[in-house]
């Protein structure tokens, strides 16, 4: 075992790691905020708002995300004709497939915050969209906390897909060297203990959120 | 006689099968402390949500201030004239109680903050809780969110105050400070309409009763001769169960 590689192709692998950081975070920010849009056209009770929700979510949560990669990646070039660039392509995947799970958090946030608390903030003359902006969403956001963290670690995960179609995340950033130096062991070793530090303090930190309440 | 601030029209409510109200007509007038009673199931809380629109009727209409709940193309204009207050008080957990108080004046009304800030206080003043202003609804007992709910009501300067079982939820010795505070409201001319079971309250501060039961109001009349010669059978009987509780 020889961890110098580790340390001779540092630079390198960290410019991975950024990538999969970068994509996680504007996947999480992104994804959110559609999610919620989503979330409350789920509730809503005008038909042709909450089917098109109810139809985008399940579509998407009955796809494996590597499709849904693909899908952005390989066949929207053919109909538009334009390739896209790797990360955006897989941004766009990544947004539209985890806003359909981040949705049904943000819906069961909502729903548990009850309806009274509506009928409460309506009977002061509070708008539909003020009530959510103001009065639930804030109180759903803090209910639903610790399943949204544990989204987010799921989405750190999930930045390995981006592998496939090549781009320098970290598992590739990582493979790559791999490969070059002929030290597998080390460097998957390594790539284990980085995700397991990541993703362990997210899963710590939900478990924290979810006792706090 | 002056015009009635709401008056009810064949007014029919549905959830499902089941029928919440039956054709129901009333009017209640302007400077009146009205009590809605009547046993469990009979109506009185989903009357009193029809009147600001909270549930959405099948059948009639409600006419605020001669206008139409109904027609309306801005029902939380409406909302803003008619305060609530609920069972179990709804304060935003998430908020301070001042903040509960100046969100709808600074929202719905445009007040500064400064000015929804001032008329908050005195509000809290007057319900005797303006040393809870910075605390947090769950902070505060039963009684006290309860007067910060109505405070939260009376800040937009209702015409109307609608009370849905306000004491209900709360603990008997927190009972009285709240309808101390009904009390002081309805002797200063506010137009009230309360569903409660505090037939003490609706004996010696409503000006009328009405009693309602299957979704249907059964008998209306002055708070003195509802008590004294209750004209229905049901009436009859609710009093003695609730009075002698029997």
């Amino acid at each position: 075992m020889d961890f110098n590689v580790i340390i001779d192709n540092f630079p390198f692998l960290m410019k991975g790691l950024l990538t999969s950081f970068q994509l996680a975070f504007l996947t999480i920010f992104l994804s959110l905020s559609l999610a919620c849009l989503i979330a409350v056209g789920r509730i809503s009770n005008k038909k042709y708002v909450r089917y098109p929700s109810a139809i985008f979510v399940n579509l998407l949560r009955s796809n494996p995300l590597i499709l849904i990669v693909f899908w952005f990646f390989f066949l929207v070039p053919l109909i538009t004709g334009t390739p896209l660039p790797a990360f955006g392509s897989v941004l766009i995947a990544f947004v539209v497939f985890f806003s359909a799970y981040f949705a049904e958090i943000v819906r069961s946030g909502i729903q548990s915050v009850g309806n009274m608390q509506i009928k409460a903030a309506q009977s002061t003359g509070l708008t539909y969209p003020q009530t959510m902006r103001l009065i639930i969403l804030p109180q759903a956001l803090r209910n639903m906390l610790p399943a949204l963290v544990t989204e987010c670690v799921i989405v750190f995960q999930g930045t390995t897909i981006a592998y496939i179609i090549g781009m320098r995340e970290f598992l590739h950033s990582t493979s790559l060297v791999a490969e070059r130096t002929i030290r597998p062991i080390e460097l998957y070793l390594f790539a284990a203990l980085v995700y397991l530090i990541i993703c362990f303090t997210g899963t710590r930190i939900a478990t924290l959120l979810e006792k706090k309440e | 006689m002056n015009s009635p601030l709401v008056e009810i029209k064949d007014l029919s409510l549905k959830y499902g099968d089941y029928t919440a109200l039956q054709s129901i007509n009333a009017s209640f007038f302007p400077g009146k402390c009205v009590v809605i009673c009547g046993p469990s199931g009979s109506g009185k809380s989903s009357l009193l949500r029809c009147v600001n629109k909270l549930e959405e009727f099948d059948k009639g209409d409600v006419i605020f201030n001669g206008e139409s709940l109904k027609k309306t193309k801005n029902i939380s204009q409406i909302r803003s004239n008619i305060g609530m207050v609920f069972q179990h008080f709804e304060l935003y957990p998430h908020l301070s109680v001042l903040s509960n108080i100046t969100l709808a004046p600074i929202q719905v009304k445009g007040l500064s903050k400064t000015e929804a800030n001032e008329n908050a206080m005195k509000l809290l003043k007057r319900v005797g809780i303006d040393d809870q202003a910075n605390k947090y609804p769950a902070e505060l007992s039963g009684g006290q969110q309860q007067r910060a709910a109505i405070s939260r009501a009376l800040a937009l300067e209702p015409k109307l105050m609608l009370f849905d079982e306000p004491t209900s939820a709360l603990d008997p010795e927190m009972i009285s400070e709240v309808l101390k505070v009904m009390r002081d409201l309805a002797d200063n001319g506010m137009s009230m309409l309360v569903v409660t079971h505090e037939m003490g309250f609706a004996r010696d501060v409503a000006d009328e009763v009405v009693f309602m039961d299957e979704g249907k109001i059964i008998e209306r009349s002055s708070s003195k001769s509802f008590f004294e010669k209750p004209r229905s059978e049901r009436a009859k009987e609710f009093i003695n169960k609730v009075l002698l509780k029997i």
